[in-house]
């Protein structure tokens, strides 16, 4: 009975889902064909597929080079976000005078754009003589409110008497975050690790600005270049789609089930 | 080996004074239970022992040292909390040893301990189970256990027996009762239910907002309570206070029913006589009498097997008395009860303290 109420709900979500992976779906076809994408009629199935425009993308430009870049500047950019963020979290969590204020200045600082402070963060970052490094190219991003607060509220979420019974075992703060808070915490790490990847990875205001020595690049910057480089763009452009998503849907695979938990987190405890 | 004072310790909430000033010597062993409503400040005097809550004045010494400004962990000090705080990622084992690595107590010796504690507690059988595998009981002697591997100078107790159901807390008790004898050690125990203070303690402390009512052994605070807040919070029923006059030598009720008083040296104020449901003894009707009688009429009638509890209207007021099985049967009946004026307390009617 339960099972015959369901599937017309399962049919409506599968059509949703498989309308959501149409454009995806399309990117991968035409990177292994290279077909002009508004041939008509469309064809479903790639006809001869094949992986040359992969081979090129990998030759034509210094993709592996790229690749590195965003790797090392992502890595960068969700360690510190994690350490940061939980750090300040904490803190947060803890009563001190003129907390609320703090959060009130964190909140309004989430309404300026990163575009408005561009300019004193590329002047920061060039006084640390990090332009056109790793580091610099991670700078801005290694710590993100709203990440900030992912961890607020998981923490405030943890049970008090945990971090007294913490506190009485004799652990100081910083092993009461990285030894009861953290390991409870996973969900908003998971998120945390998600969100800062992504933009990170997809970044590209910041990187154009920050990376003057072409092999400083990152994907999004390499993206660019590269459209300047081929005359006919349709297949290798699209191999380079998938080559810069895939690793970000790695992340998102390997980390969704606790970010899925943290994203409904109270949702369904009683 | 450690004694624990409380000096004129006081605790404001930004305007709010929690806590007016508390003082207490627990000796060494011995096992000090602070009762009261919820509400009345047992768990920040408990949290300011440990040292997790500020004092905001007074001072704590623990074996005659002041230790007011002291860390938590620097107070050789643990505590069970009202809902066991195991941590929930790490296996009985782990939460039992976790104060112990920080330590710097060797592996061996953790090993030994935990599987002593383990085998006092009987609970050796889910040393590699997480607590979320447990039952409440189960949790709370793994939360004993975590106290107990520390061999402190000092336990502290939140109501640990509350969040359990009545069969299981009756149960816990009793191993706490062994557990003292097995592992003395000085320890303060919050609860707000008397029963377990009265059957707990050497010696009880029964707070009321933050002030101490009475400080003495369970027989004292039961048989001679301090205030008409003690009277009432110990024993159950509590003790049925009636307004009254003191007359020389005699207690006059409102009805003109008239006591031998117990202590008759004020002659003519008001006052709270006090008599508990247990002294009112049942003159079933016909006997003769002996002596001065409270006449009242049943209002409700509760048979529970080994004695019947009876609801009572006496000189206009209410009181139970607890009677024996098949006294009195039904609602309405006129009852006649004798009491020992030995058994009555008399309170100020201002203040409530005892005369
Ligand atoms: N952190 C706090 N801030 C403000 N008031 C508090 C705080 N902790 C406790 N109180 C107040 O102090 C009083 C005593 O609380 P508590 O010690 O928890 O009582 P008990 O344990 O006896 O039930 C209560 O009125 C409570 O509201
Ligand atoms: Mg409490």
């Amino acid at each position: 009975m339960r099972a015959r109420g369901m599937w017309p709900r399962h049919a409506a979500l599968l059509v949703v889902c498989a309308i959501m992976l149409v454009p995806f779906y399309w990117v991968v076809k035409t990177s292994l064909t290279g077909e002009n994408i508004y041939a008509y009629p469309p064809r479903l199935l790639p006809q001869a597929p094949h992986l040359f425009n992969y081979v090129d993308v990998w030759y034509l430009i210094p993709f592996p080079r790229y690749l590195l870049n965003s790797v090392i500047v992502s890595l960068l950019a969700v360690g510190g976000n994690i350490v940061l963020n939980a750090l300040a979290a904490y803190a947060l969590t803890r009563a001190f005078p003129g907390r609320r204020w703090v959060v009130l200045l964190l909140l309004s600082c989430m309404l300026i754009p990163f575009q408005a402070t561009i300019i004193p963060a590329y002047l920061i970052t060039a006084r640390l003589g990090l332009l056109n490094s790793w580091l610099g190219l991670a700078l801005p991003m290694l710590s993100t409110i709203v990440c900030i607060f992912v961890f607020k509220a998981a923490f405030e979420a943890v049970p008090r008497s945990l971090i007294d019974a913490a506190r009485m075992d004799g652990l100081g703060d910083l092993r009461i975050l990285a030894r009861v808070l953290l390991p409870l915490c996973k969900p908003a790490i998971a998120t945390n690790v998600i969100l800062s990847f992504i933009w990170s990875w997809n970044n590209f205001m910041w990187p154009l600005i920050v990376t003057r020595d072409p092999l400083m690049q990152t994907l999004p910057l390499g993206l660019a270049r590269f459209l300047s480089y081929v005359e006919d763009t349709t297949g290798a452009l699209y191999a380079f789609v998938v080559m810069v998503l895939v690793p970000g849907l790695a992340v998102f695979l390997m980390a969704q089930k606790e970010f899925m938990r943290g994203l409904t987190a109270g949702a369904t405890k009683g | 080996m450690a004694t624990l004072s409380l000096r004129r310790l006081r605790k404001t909430f930004g305007p709010v004074e929690v806590i007016p000033g508390v003082d207490l010597d627990v000796g060494d062993r011995e096992f000090v239970v602070l009762v009261g409503p919820s509400g009345c400040g047992k768990s920040t005097i408990l949290r300011m022992i440990s040292g997790l809550e500020e004092s905001s004045g007074g001072d704590i010494l623990i074996d005659g040292a002041v230790v007011n400004q002291r860390e938590p962990k620097d107070r050789d000090i643990a505590m069970v909390f009202q809902d066991y705080a195991l941590y929930p990622h790490m296996t009985v084992a782990e939460n039992m040893a976790f104060a112990l690595r920080y330590r710097g107590v060797a592996r061996a010796e953790i090993r030994s301990r935990v599987a002593h504690a383990a085998e006092v507690l009987d609970i050796t059988a889910l040393l590699a189970r997480t607590p979320r595998q447990l039952s409440g009981g189960q949790r709370q002697r793994v939360a004993m256990g975590r106290a107990i591997v520390r061999d402190p100078k000092i336990f502290l107790f939140d109501e640990p027996l509350s969040n359990l159901d009545a069969k299981l807390r009756v149960q816990m008790r009793t191993e706490i009762r062994k557990l003292r004898t097995r592992v003395p050690t000085t320890t303060v125990y919050v609860t707000h239910d008397q029963v377990e203070a009265m059957t707990l303690a050497d010696r009880i402390v029964i707070l009321n907002r933050g002030r101490v009512e009475q400080i003495g052994t369970p027989e004292e605070v039961y048989e001679t309570p301090a205030t008409i807040f003690v009277a009432a919070f110990i024993g159950a029923p509590p003790m049925n206070l009636l307004r009254a006059r003191l007359e020389g030598a005699r207690v006059v009720l409102d009805d003109g029913t008239a006591l031998p008083a117990p202590a008759h040296r004020h002659a003519n104020r008001a006052v709270w006589l006090g008599v508990r449901p247990e002294d009112l003894v049942w003159r079933p009707p016909g006997t003769p009498a002996i002596g001065p009688l409270l006449h009242g009429t049943a209002l409700t009638v509760e048979p529970l097997g080994a004695e019947t509890l009876v609801l009572l209207e006496v000189a206009g007021q209410e009181i139970s008395a607890r009677l024996p099985p098949r006294s009195v049967r039904r609602a309405g009946e006129a009852v006649a009860l004798a009491v020992d004026p030995a058994r009555l307390h008399l309170f100020d009617h201002e203040t409530g303290s005892r005369i």
